[in-house]
Formats: C-alpha cells, structure tokens, sequence
C-alpha cells in the first residue's frame, strides 16, 4: 500500500480546486458544476481513507509538516493523527454523500454552479482547518468556514429571510471569533517572549511548552475561555446559538452539510485539538461542561415547541454539539479518552443528522418546500423509503440501543456521571450539574425528534401538498445517500465502539517524531482537574437510566403525537407563559436585537459617528485648511521676477558665506 | 610689481558691480552687460593667480581664453533668447515678463 501521508496537503487543495473549476467552468460542464465538486472531493476521500489505512491497519507514525509563512516561527503546516485523520475521513464521506444528494436536489437552479463552488470551498477549507498544525492557519480556514457559512445560508439572496438570516449567522461568528483571534494574540505573544523557542509556533510546540509553564496558569484560563467563545460562535453554543435556527432559510444540503460535516463541528473539533491546554487551565473545563450541558438542555427544550421541519433538526444539532462540548469538559475527570468519546459521538452525529437532513431534504423537494410539520402528516405511505430512513435517523438521534446514536451518547452520559462523582468530593454538588443537564436533555431528545417524526409521518395528510407528495425514484442521486447514511448510524456504534476510543486517545499520548507524550496527569494537576485522583464504577441503574428516558420519551411521543391522538392545543394554549416563553426562544433574540444591537451598539455607533465626524474629520480638514491658507499667503513670495531670484540667490550665498566664514568650516 | 590684493580687490569691485547690475537693471541688454562685467572679475581672478601662483606656466591665461570665447557664446545665446522674448512681448522689460510667477 502507497504511503498517502505526504500528500495529505492535497486533502484541504483538491475541493478548493474543485471551487475555482466551478467558477471558471462550472457553467459548461456537465449537471453545471457538479462534477467538479463532487469529484475533487471525491479524492479527497480517497487521500483520507488511504491515510487512515496507513496509520490504523500499518501503524504508520504521525506526521507532521510545516513551511515557513512570514516571520520565523509563523507556519502553514498539516498535522496527520488520529483526530484530524478520523475528521477528515468523515468530513469528505459525509462531504460527498451530501454532494451527491444536492446533484439532484439542485435541479435546475440557476446558479448551481456557484453553489457547488461555494459548498466545495467550504469542504475544502473544512478540511484545511483540520489539518492545520498551527492556530494562526486555523483561524484562517475557520473565518473561511464562516464566509461559506454566509454565503451558503444567503445563497438565496432573493429572499429577504435568507439575506437576514446569513447576516445574523456571520455577525454571531464574528462575535465569537474576535474573541478568539485575541486569544490567539495571547498564546502567540507568550511563544514569542518564551526563550529558546526558535522552532515553528504549532499546536505540538504549545502542547510540549504548558509543562514548563511558559504561560501562565491563570492566562492559560484566560485563551481557553477566548477560544471558547470562538466554539460558542461557530459551534453555536450559547449564548452565541441564536443563529443556527435563522440558518435554515439557507438550501437543505447546506444545512446538512453545516450541520454533519463542515461547519458547526469545527469547534468541536478545536477544543478537542487544543485539548491539553483546557487540560491545563485552571477551572477552563468545568465552564466548558457547563456551557455545553446547559446548551444541550436548553435547545431541547425550544426543539419541543418549533413546528418547522428544519428547525427541529437545527435545536437538535446544538443540543448534540453541547452534548459533545460537555463530554469535553467532563473530560476533566476522564483524560485523554474524553477527546475520543467527544469525537465518536461527532461522527456518529454527522451520519445521523447529515441523514436527517437529507431526508427533510426530500420531503422539501415532494412537497414544494413546505417547512411546517403542521401541514404534513402522512408522509409515510407516500415517501417509503424517507420514512424508513428518517425513522432510523430519529432512532439513532435520541439514541435508542443498538445504533450508533445510543453507544456514543451512552458513554458521554456516563462520563459526566463519573465526572460528577469524582469532583464532587472536592468541588460541592455543583459537579453533578452536567450529568443532570444531559440525562434531561436525553429524555427531551427522544420527544421532540419522535414528535416531529409523528407529526411528519404519521396521521392524516394535513394539507393538499402532503396528499399529493411524491419520492424522487428509488435510484437517484437523493435516495443513495439517505440508504448509504442509514446503514452507518445503525452500524457504526457497534462495529468501532472500542477500536476507535483507543485509536484517538493515541493523539496525544504517543510520543512522536515532532511531539513527546503528553502526561494528562501533570497537566490536570497544573488545572487543579480531578483527573488521575481515583476511578469510580458506575452503578447499573445510572448505566441503564439513559435507556429508560429514551423509551419514555418516544412512548410520551408516541402517545400524543402518533396518528394525532391527542390534540395538545387542548391542554396548552398559545398564552400559557412557559409556552410562550420558549416559543419565543427565552426571549434572547430580542435581547440581542432589541437591547444589545439597537440600544446598546446604536448608541456607541453614533457616538462613533460623531467622534468620527467631527474629531477625526476635523483634525484631517483643519490640516488641509491650514496648508491652503499658509499657501495662498505664502505663495505671493513667488514674483515672477528673474531679478528677484538672483537676489535671494546672493543673498543667500552672502549669508552662507559669512555663516561659514563666522564659525569657520 | 603691484601686490596680488589689488587685482583681487579690483576683481572684487568689477564683481559687486556687475551683480548689482544684474539686479537691478530692468532692460534685459543692460543686465547682460553686467553679467560680462561678472565673468571679466573672474577671469582677472585666474589671471592674476596663475602669474603669482605659477609664474611659469599658462595655465590660468589659457583657461581665461577658453573662458572669453564661452562667454561670447552664451552672450550670443542671451541675445537670441531676448529677440525672442521681444517677439513675444513686444517688451524686454524684465519687470513685465513675470509669467513664472503664482
């Protein structure tokens, strides 16, 4: 077999390739663009699994590479380990599958040229960012996730949701991402000012440089929460969240490519990547847990009560990012394994959701683009093959035994048990928070996505369109994905469980040509983590709770929402203040809008303005004055007059030469 | 044999002369005449510098020689330049030809 990990610079270059060709000749080629996406992506995948390959099944080492950029120590650079080969892996996989379904989900769309060049831009800088061995090119492919993001969500621009909605999702990333940047400034500036660092400034190097305390603890605290605030933006974490629901205005395979491969699990992915350095900070992690458990809970609940399709899916998605972000945190007490246990329930994510997406994606294309569950109803008999397919999306989302779903939310849902048990001793019950947030969060899963998949499925046709809705044919371009994508939420979880959590906690703990092994236990120390202290068994009635909620929560579904059986509008009225309240999404966009945005950023821009206009401005005028003026005066100097000249001429050499005779040469 | 100060104070002399005159004169033939006288003051300096210096040698006559004939030429020059400034302005008052000015 090949050695593939020198080429794998080719990974993040092939999509942004395949971008160009669609713009240049995307219009002219065969399905307009297409092609090119789908077949640079196509290599990609093929460089990601020949890699994985290598390093899995021949033990190949890591790899590592940079090249100088601008200043020594400034670098581009890939990284080749387990966590950014399993992410690229399944950033292509998913990548392509959605590429596939949008072939035929595109239709005739005018510009799906330039759809395909964006999407396959925002793979390819997906897969950049992954590969980046340094937080300086991370950044930069992460602002160009985020422009795809805005690109991509606005790309009907035509429609004056869409242009609002893309807005919205780039100024909460920026929110977040300046913050982040600051961070970065911070972490950089210690590198710089640390002696005898001369080597490229790479994760590795930062990671090698925390034990011997080249930044300070209470500063490592201080870049962990910056970088959080960047997840918080990308990854929607509250309280930067409120933009993923906007999002949806944006074309489905966006959404389903946002939300399984390309953009909202990059900062997932960060936190994992710089992993030892929350390990190391002091109290970064436990913020982290609770961040992550409350936006898991938080979102579920607003899952419960939206009606459009789409937007189920969208609370779900932040709900299982803060499930993951919170695996993270408790890693706290569990190590190097929490970045395994985190990633796994990512990629059993990507399948599920990419899955779930797609099939809302057909349900959108046989229904006109009709978005409320409320007018569906019945889908089942009409669309067989989505209904199965969504079905086992839905199973393996609120994580119902034996798919993928249940293993990795299984293990998360432990951990922070575990998490609890052990800080707890020292911390107080407060610990305990993250698991509670997630247990509930586990029960309110399984009810919103079955209440959508009832609503949707279920029941009588609602509307003319749901009774007349149709499937494309069974072997199209947007049925193989959804069959493709089934097949790995049911199997994945069972087949790789183990293998894969040894395979990524490998990451940081191999010594390697470019990095020595990290020892979790200093670093959690140099935290104050609990890591290492003890080790707690689980008792089995925790262990199966997860299970018992799941089944309540899909009966509750069921008995409600199948077949319509209870109409709720009975017992909750639209004034009932609860409902109200996460109907109106606990009242944060308006905060954010009206308060935030109106009052408070309004007021500073026009004192901005004003400052601008009359100190800024005045200072730049005045100079211009005062040089017009002196000028107009100064300039009746110039007599036109030979004679005159001469005359300064000699006298200035009279001048010159009694200076010179005054003071001698 | 009379003292180098007095060819350099009668240079001198002949030199202030002339810049005055090249100041203050308003027709454009006279301030000519003044730059001659100028140039004349210096070529009393090379005179009476080489016979003093370098009694011997001709190095400072010859140079004035060469000095004379350029000076010929460039008054030529002047005056042609003035015929055509008169042609243009029907003047050659040095006052009145003032374009260069604001």
């Amino acid at each position: 077999m090949i050695d593939f990990r020198p080429f794998a610079y080719l990974i993040p270059i092939l999509p942004i390739l395949g971008f160009l060709l669609c713009l240049l000749f995307g219009k002219y080629s065969w399905r307009r663009g297409g092609m090119f996406a789908n077949l640079t992506i196509f290599g990609s995948l093929i460089i990601s699994l020949g890699i994985l390959y290598n390093v899995y099944f021949q033990g190949m080492s890591f790899y590592e590479k940079s090249w100088n950029w601008f200043y020594p120590g400034i670098v581009f650079g890939i990284v080749v380990d387990p966590l950014s080969i399993v992410m690229v892996c399944m950033v292509s996989f998913v990548g392509l599958l959605i590429h596939i379904f949008a072939i035929g989900y595109m239709g005739e769309d005018p510009d799906k040229f330039l759809y395909f060049g964006e999407t396959a831009l925002f793979t390819g800088a997906m897969l950049g960012l992954v590969l980046s061995n340094n937080f300086i090119q991370l950044f930069l492919f992460w602002e160009l996730v985020g422009l795809c993001s805005y690109l991509l969500i606005g790309f009907w621009w035509y429609k004056p949701e869409a242009a609002a909605a893309a807005k919205k999702a780039w100024m909460f990333c920026v929110v977040g991402d300046s913050l982040f940047l600051l961070g970065i400034v911070i972490v950089y500036n210690y590198m710089f000012s640390a002696p005898g660092i001369t080597e490229p400034i790479t994760f590795s190097q930062i990671f090698s440089s925390l034990e011997t305390g080249v930044i300070p603890p209470p500063m490592l605290t201080l870049v962990s929460l910056l970088t959080l605030a960047g997840v918080c933006g990308k990854s929607a974490q509250f309280p930067l969240h409120g933009w993923i629901p906007d999002a949806m205005e944006g074309p489905t395979t966006v959404s389903a490519l946002i939300h399984a491969a390309t953009m909202v699990t990059a900062g997932i992915y960060l936190v994992a990547r710089t992993f030892p350095i929350f390990m190391a900070a002091p109290n970064a992690l436990w913020v982290v847990a609770i961040v992550g458990g409350f936006t898991a809970l938080l979102t579920a609940t607003m899952g419960l009560v939206v009606n459009d399709l789409k937007r189920v899916l969208a609370y779900s998605t932040i709900s299982q990012l803060g499930y993951m972000l919170c695996m993270l945190g408790v890693g706290a007490a569990i190590g190097a394994y929490a970045v395994g246990y985190s990633i796994f329930h990512l990629i059993s994510h990507a399948f599920f959701k990419a899955l779930l997406f797609l099939g809302a994606g057909c349900i959108l294309h046989g229904l006109w683009n009709i978005r409320s569950i409320k007018e569906m109803g019945g889908l089942r008999d009409k669309m067989r093959i989505t209904s199965i397919t969504m079905l086992i999306g839905a199973l393996t989302l609120a994580g119902f035994p034996l798919t993928s779903g249940f293993y990795s939310k299984d293990k998360i849902i432990e951990s922070a048990y575990e998490y609890g048990e052990i800080a707890s001793k020292t911390g107080g019950l407060v610990h305990y928070l993250p698991w509670i947030f997630l247990i509930f969060g586990v029960f309110l899963t399984a009810t919103y996505t079955f209440r959508m998949y009832f609503l949707a499925f279920t029941g009588k046709p609602k509307t003319y369109l749901a009774e007349h809705a149709h499937e494309p044919k069974p072997i199209s371009s947007m049925i193989m994905p959804l069959i493709i994508l089934a097949a790995c939420s049911l199997i994945f979880g069972i087949l790789t469980q183990t293998k894969f959590y040894d395979f990524l906690s490998t990451t940081f703990t191999t010594t390697t040509a470019y990095m020595s092994a990290l020892n979790f236990e200093h670093l959690a120390k140099m935290g104050g983590n609990p890591y290492g202290l003890e080790h707690v068994e689980t008792p089995l009635y925790i262990e199966l709770l997860p299970t018992v909620f799941v089944f309540l929560g899909i009966g509750i579904a069921g008995y409600i929402y199948f077949n319509n059986r209870v109409d709720v509008g009975k017992y909750i009225k639209k004034g009932n203040p609860i409902y109200k309240i996460v109907w109106n999404k606990y009242h944060l966009d308006y905060v954010y809008r009206n308060l935030v945005a109106e009052k408070f950023i309004i007021t500073l821009v026009i004192l901005w303005d004003v400052f601008d206009l009359y100190v800024i401005d005045g200072v730049v005028n005045g100079i211009s004055w005062l040089t017009v003026k002196s000028g107009t005066v100064i300039r009746r100097v110039q007599t036109g007059v030979v004679q005159n000249y001469a005359t300064v001429i000699l006298l200035g050499i009279v001048l010159l030469l009694t200076v010179i005779w005054y003071f001698g040469v | 044999m009379i003292p180098l100060e007095y060819y350099l104070l009668l240079s001198a002399i002949l030199f202030s002369i002339g810049a005055y005159g090249v100041i203050s004169k308003r027709n454009a033939i006279r301030m000519l005449m003044s730059i001659e006288i100028m140039l004349n003051s210096a070529n009393i300096n090379l005179v009476a510098f080489s016979s003093y210096n370098t009694p011997f040698s001709l190095t400072g006559q010859v140079f004035v020689t060469f000095t004379i004939s350029v000076a010929a030429a460039e008054a030529a020059v002047g005056l042609a330049i003035f015929i055509g400034i008169y042609r243009a302005y029907k003047d050659i008052d040095l006052e009145k030809i003032a374009t260069l000015k604001w």
